[in-house]
């Protein structure tokens, strides 16, 4: 499997991937690469104007800057994956606006001075796993690596809304990371707040609001007990882990609740290092979380061990008596 | 807070047809049952839920909508969406009062997020990436909290998420074109 196969998928990082969230980029690629999922990065991607362009200038500037990737997208790829949930928002978007409006279209055309193409299909990280994955191919190689872990899925707001463009999963109840999460041997509960939003990009203007809709994701999967709180998105992980601190100073609480992305919790699943995909470059530290993989490893091989040599054990303590 | 007929704008219907037909949404389906509010994150901080915006607009109270802080602030999370029973993409409502008062020029009270919208778009603009540091620190400067947030920057540093080297793409005429197109490139 791992001998990667001719990269069928064109890659978007998008800006997050490439400085605050290296550690989304670095996971994702290692697990593709350990999957067999080739990729190719788009040559020259601009970013998709996130959520201030459709506010302003009458808001095609949120339409145009998707439609020059979707152009230069690659369409010798079966499909383009963009893990940052903000730039498939907004290229899903765009694609949207263009496949409805000639003149949207024809404003695409000019500055880009050719037909604008758009109809590469698009899709999100956990989208692209769904697809290349099988749940039981994926438990074979886990070998049970998660056992004992529950994870607590969080889709937030921008992987499944609006429902009739997104046209992915549930958008009131989202289920897909399920599945695969389930397939490492791990727990992945009901988590309530699975959709609740995070407080967005309000951290600079109005951070009150992004702590106040933040400590209750953390809040309630503190309180349910979950081992960590899995997201396919960098703005939410950096309202939900960078900060994590000041929720706790704000509202007076001691919440320590890893956040982890879900390429990291399939390549720990895989039993790839937890360095390489960049666990240790969160805030909120995992070393509770990947001491109970150690423990649960550890345990798994003396039980191995056990079954196997009930013989060989006998032998050791015959051996021992002879001596 | 009573809604304030009296201030009812002749040529408010207009806008609130415009606000329909751009939108696709029906503003005249709801019923006020506030299903929208009661999901909304961010209604404590807005000056009118997002029920009462639907029913100024019904009302054809457009200045109130065009210059609140909801319309300004509204992050489009879409939660409110998800739950109206009448199928009204509430936040579609919302970001589109958002334009046309983008349009008319209506700047409001919320400079700071008005400040970080721009920043960002022209942030883009220049190296047709962002560059969140350059971003991060024109927002304190510019906002005069030079200080905010900065018990991060510590953390952000030693964990390597944060370039001081802006990136920059080949074409940026390309997206320079894109902003001239829309005329956006000399605000």
């Amino acid at each position: 499997m791992s001998d990667a196969s001719s990269s069928r998928y064109s890659y978007f990082p998008g800006c997050s991937l490439t400085s605050s969230a290296g550690e989304y980029d670095a996971s994702f690629r290692l697990v593709a690469k350990e999957l067999g999922i080739g990729l190719d990065e788009i040559p020259d991607w601009n970013c998709c104007g996130a959520s201030p362009a459709p506010h302003h200038w009458g808001g095609n500037l949120g339409v145009l800057l998707p439609a020059r990737n979707l152009h230069i997208a690659g369409y010798g790829h079966e499909a383009m994956v963009a893990p940052c949930a903000g730039c498939y928002n907004r290229h899903k978007n765009a694609q949207h606006e263009l496949s409805g409006s000639e003149e949207i279209r024809e404003q695409a055309t000019r500055v880009l001075r050719e037909p604008v193409r758009y109809e590469i299909e698009i899709l999100n990280l956990v989208e692209l796993f769904d697809r290349e994955v099988t749940p039981e191919a994926l438990a074979k190689r886990a070998q049970g690596r998660l056992a004992g872990l529950n994870f607590a899925t969080y889709y937030g707001c921008l992987l499944t809304r609006p429902a009739k463009i997104m046209n992915f999963d549930n958008a009131r109840n989202p289920v897909s990371m399920k599945p695969l999460l389930m397939a490492t041997g791990a727990n992945a509960d009901h988590f309530p707040f699975k959709s609740e939003c995070c407080g967005s990009y309000m951290g600079l203007a109005h951070k009150e609001i992004v702590l106040r809709a933040s400590r209750r994701i953390i809040d309630v999967a503190d309180g349910l007990g979950f081992d960590a709180i899995v997201t396919a998105c960098p703005l939410c992980h950096q309202n939900l882990d960078l900060r994590q601190g000041q929720i706790n100073k704000a509202f007076g609480t001691n919440i320590e609740m890893p956040i982890l992305y879900f390429s990291q919790v399939l390549g720990l699943a895989l039993g790839l290092n937890a360095d390489d995909l960049g666990i240790d470059s969160h805030i909120v530290s995992a070393r509770k979380l990947l001491a109970k993989i150690e423990q649960g490893a550890a345990e798994r091989t003396a039980r191995a061990a056990d079954a196997s040599g009930r013989g060989g054990a006998s032998q050791a303590v015959c051996a021992a008596g002879e001596a | 807070m009573a809604i304030r007929v009296s201030s009812t704008v002749p040529g408010g219907a207009d806008v609130v047809a415009d606000i329909e037909r751009r939108s696709g949404e029906r503003v005249s389906a709801c019923y006020q049952c506030g299903r929208c509010t009661s999901t909304c994150t961010g209604a404590f901080a807005f000056d009118y839920p997002p029920h009462r915006i639907m029913r100024m607009l019904q009302l054809g109270q457009v200045d109130e909508v065009l210059n609140s802080r909801t319309a300004q602030i509204c992050y489009d999370c879409m939660t409110c969406s998800t739950r109206c029973p009448m199928n009204i993409d509430v936040a579609n409502v919302i970001e589109h009062a958002k334009m046309i008062a983008d349009e008319r020029g209506i700047e409001g009270d919320e400079k700071e997020i008005r400040l970080f919208r721009l920043a960002f778009l022209k942030n883009v603009r220049r190296h047709g990436r962002l560059h969140e540091a350059r971003l991060l620190t024109w927002i304190n400067f510019r906002s005069f909290r030079p200080f905010n947030d900065l018990s991060l920057v510590p953390l952000i540093l030693r964990r390597k998420k944060i370039h001081i080297v802006p990136p920059r793409i080949k074409n940026r005429q390309e997206v320079h074109r894109i902003f001239r197109e829309i005329n956006g490139g000399d605000k």
